[in-house]
């Protein structure tokens, strides 16, 4: 009995620790397929799996890093099992388009748009360091990249953004 | 020293580095400081860009850790035997929730508590030290909706982390301070009413929801045990103090 009480309570902090992190991780998906219809199902996924696994989640200050891997994991598992059509950015920009609009200014939807031109390499670091909160060593961690390399990204990443939204990069440093 | 060039080509791979190294040159470099405010303006409207994404959605269904959704009209790409599968798993969660979820909330105090690590544990990086304020306008957005803002030179300390987050169905500020005692976090919780103080220290974390009339209630924590309870009552109320309510 009492066990069934430990178990349950255990149950119920894993639910409410999902449901904190869950914001985010949709985020994350989101940013990393840029198909809302897509990161919905890998988060469902990641969620199943987060659940059958949670014995193996030690500590739960690394939830979130944890979450993550296994939405790269469910992510890279999708390319396996698909055979996705490649779309024009363009295009991709315009199905999202209610989204992006969504009750917010025009320059953010500017933004969200250049976001979506990034290159993959760059785009995913960015968003683990600005998103997600994640360190330079954490995100080298999770990239398996050194911290060089994402450093050397994220600059990329931030270069790029600033002209794709027409920034004053006159004193931007040069690479 | 570090010149003009290494400064920028920091600041544009971590505008929230906290190295002294860039704080040092930033203090002795008027153009530099010119260009962190830009870098800093322009980061904060990446994080609003990236924070809004799918965010509306996530809110509604933020109750639901396997949302079901018999009735989608969306055509995905979920299969048949996807969706058996999904069915089934919801299902058995479905079943440790009621009765979890049951013995959860027999104990609303100790709950709310609970949430709160919880959603500490799973922002990890906001307790970062640092000497780089949020932006202004990011802050005044974060705390607008719950209809407060936070008196100019707020005694309670420098804010360098602010958020909304999605807390039991609602958005609420997460804020975090730099005290003397370190990063501390503050999370406003108007839709939360506590009777009476609560302290907790449990899983690394130590704070206090003290009540706020008319206003829910107030969480602060700090982490790990080297601050003592009478410290954190005293930032939850100098906290208290520099809050200027709107509505």
């Amino acid at each position: 009995m009492k066990d069934e009480i430990g178990g349950n309570q255990k149950r119920a902090r894993f639910q409410a620790l999902c449901q904190s992190l869950r914001p985010d991780l949709l985020r994350f998906a989101f940013w990393l397929s840029r198909d809302r219809a897509l990161a919905e199902d890998v988060v469902q996924e990641t969620m199943l799996r987060a659940w059958k696994a949670q014995d193996s989640l030690q500590d739960e200050a690394a939830a979130k890093p944890w979450f993550l891997t296994i939405i790269r994991r469910e992510y890279a598992r999708c390319f396996e099992r698909k055979r996705f059509v490649t779309v024009d950015v363009d295009e991709l920009v315009a199905r999202e388009e209610p989204m992006l609009a969504a009750a917010e200014e025009q320059n953010l939807a500017e933004m969200r748009a250049a976001l979506f031109k990034l290159p993959d390499e760059y785009r995913e670091p960015l968003v683990l360091q600005v998103l997600m909160g994640f360190s330079t060593a954490e995100i080298a961690r999770e990239l398996d990249l050194s911290s060089a390399a994402v450093l050397t990204r994220l600059f990329r990443a931030r270069k790029q953004l600033r002209v794709l939204c027409g920034e004053d990069t006159s004193m931007d440093p040069q690479e | 020293m570090m010149d003009c060039a290494q400064y920028r080509r920091s600041m544009m791979a971590d505008p929230h580095d906290p190295d002294p190294r860039l704080r040092e040159h930033r203090e002795s470099c008027h153009d530099c400081t010119l260009y962190s405010e830009r870098l800093l303006r322009f980061e904060s409207r990446l994080e609003r860009a990236l924070r809004v994404g799918p965010a509306s959605e996530v809110a509604a269904s933020s109750d639901n850790v396997v949302p079901l959704r018999a009735g989608s009209s969306r055509t995905g790409l979920r299969s048949t035997a996807y969706r058996k599968r999904m069915l089934a798993m919801a299902a058995s969660v479905l079943m440790a929730l009621v009765v979890g979820g049951g013995l959860w909330l027999s104990a609303p105090g100790a709950s709310l508590a609970a949430d709160v690590v919880s959603h500490m544990r799973g922002e990890p990086e906001a307790w970062r030290r640092t000497d780089v304020p949020v932006p202004n306008p990011k802050l005044d957005n974060v705390l607008r909706d719950s209809h407060l803002r936070l008196a100019a030179g707020g005694g309670a300390g420098m804010v360098s982390y602010a958020n909304s987050c999605g807390f039991r169905g609602y958005q609420v500020p997460h804020l975090v301070l730099q005290t003397d005692a370190g990063p501390v976090t503050v999370m406003v919780l108007v839709h939360e009413r506590s009777p009476k103080p609560v302290q907790f220290d449990e899983q690394g974390y130590r704070g206090v929801i003290v009540p706020v009339p008319g206003h829910g209630s107030l969480a602060v924590l700090t982490r790990g045990s080297a601050t003592d309870m009478e410290t954190i009552e005293h930032i939850a109320h100098r906290v208290l103090d520099s809050i200027i309510w709107t509505g």
